[in-house]
């Protein structure tokens, strides 16, 4: 795996360089970076034009506050998934219709036998968690996913899986705390 | 679990904002949290960390190539730089390169290698639906950058070409549009800025013979246009075209 640890390395190296002001590195960040944002924006807003958009807002936003990077703390790929997660998902809560996709079962909703994009590039991390997400009751693994790929609010997901919101939330927040206590031990 | 409640209830909220359940008030309390103080901002960070492997799931997709051009438009990042720093697009062009190298000035050698290029590329080109309303052409230099752009509206029969990083021209010439249908010798589209975008009729001829199978290419002419109804100057730059992504 110390190609993922090179590529780790080279990307924070580009991010920090970003932060000085460099047109150069910020190019090639795209270029290594962008089509991985892009996937997560296409998935979570589900409308091509509007994960143009995010895309474009999210590679500003890393432009401007780059310079926030902290490689002591977070991965270069951490920080801007985080920034992407976050700009779609307030871009989501700013639609003025939830526009749900059909009732369904639970059970139905998630593909719960999931994999890496490519299995060859999967990390230890994902590793980690996917074992931890493995330990879960199948109803908190499966609410606390769909959670995940879909940036849904408790109601929604509540309302798309036809429980009662009460019964969301414990699922998803007794698989968090779970999911905490297995990663940190 | 032997955490105080408490401490349990603070991180659920901080692992939920992560996670994207919250509502928009709920996320905007946990962002000012994490603005003004250090537990909050340590205590996402840690959740960001543990939850975001799950995006390994996620396939990568290619963004289209007008959204870079648009994110160094937001920058105003100035034209020169942005043609230095264009991400690289390796592969199509070096073909390019080569008939460039071996002497691309003469006039009748520079019909011949367009009609050989829109040859070889041919793998290169995605295929396209004959019912697709747009189409989009990026208009490479032989330098690896893109010009243009070009996209095609095939109802309103026009074709609006937008400058990215054009090469300067010198006094008195101009850059040249022309479609080169696969086989077939260039047919003019017409003159083109490098400063503004153009809007471009788009006759029956032309249209007839839009697709996948054809390539759009620019050359350097006089500033009336080539005299010869042909490229006289040499191809600068060319562009597969494909069915734009929408």
């Amino acid at each position: 795996m110390s190609h993922l640890a090179d590529e780790r390395d080279e990307l924070s190296h580009l991010l920090t360089q970003v932060a000085t002001g460099s047109q150069g590195a910020f190019a090639e960040l795209y270029r290594r970076t962008a089509a991985k944002l892009f996937g997560v924006c296409l998935r979570m807003l589900a409308d091509h034009g509007e994960a143009e958009e995010a895309l474009q807002e999210i590679y500003t936003t890393v432009w401007r506050r780059a310079e926030s990077f902290d490689a002591g703390r977070a991965s270069a790929m951490t920080w801007l998934m985080a920034l992407a997660r976050n700009k779609v998902i307030d871009r989501l809560r700013q639609r003025h219709e939830y526009r749900p996709s059909h009732s369904v079962d639970l059970d139905d909703l998630i593909d719960d036998q999931p994999g890496p994009a490519s299995r060859a590039e999967a990390t230890d991390e994902y590793r980690r968690l996917r074992e931890c997400l493995d330990a879960l009751e199948p109803k908190q693994r499966q609410s606390v996913r769909e959670a995940f790929f879909s940036g849904s609010t408790y109601s929604e997901l509540a309302e798309r899986c036809q429980v009662p919101l009460g019964t969301m939330k414990s699922w998803i927040r007794r698989g968090l705390l779970q999911l905490r206590t297995c990663l940190d031990a | 679990m032997n955490t105080p409640l408490d401490s349990d209830r603070s991180q659920l909220r901080y692992a939920e904002y992560v996670l994207g359940v919250l509502d928009a008030d709920a996320r905007a309390d946990v962002v000012s949290e994490v603005l003004t103080s250090d537990e909050a901002a340590t205590a996402v960070n840690l959740w960001h960390r543990r939850l975001q492997p799950m995006s390994e799931e996620i396939s990568p997709v290619e963004p289209p190539d007008h959204v870079w051009a648009r994110i160094q438009q937001a920058l105003r990042f100035d034209v020169r730089e942005r043609a230095r720093i264009a991400p690289a697009r390796p592969g199509l062009w070096e073909n390019l390169r080569f008939w460039h190298w071996i002497g691309l000035g003469a006039s009748t050698l520079a019909a011949a290698c367009l009609l050989l290029l829109v040859i070889t590329t041919g793998p290169h080109i995605a295929p396209s639906s004959p019912a697709v309303p747009f189409m989009a052409s990026s208009i490479a230099q032989t330098d690896g950058h893109v010009g243009w752009t070009a996209t095609m509206d095939i109802q309103q029969a026009r074709i609006i070409v937008v400058p990215v990083a054009p090469e300067s021209f010198t006094q008195g010439k101009a850059p040249q549009l022309w479609l080169v249908p696969s086989g077939q010798k260039p047919i003019s589209v017409g003159m083109i800025a490098t400063h503004a975008p153009t809007t471009l009729k788009l006759d029956r001829a032309l249209l007839a013979r839009l697709g996948p199978t054809a390539a759009l290419a620019v050359s350097v002419e006089p500033v009336g246009g080539s005299p010869t109804g042909q490229p006289t100057g040499p191809i600068i730059a060319t562009g597969a075209i494909g069915a734009a992504q929408g």
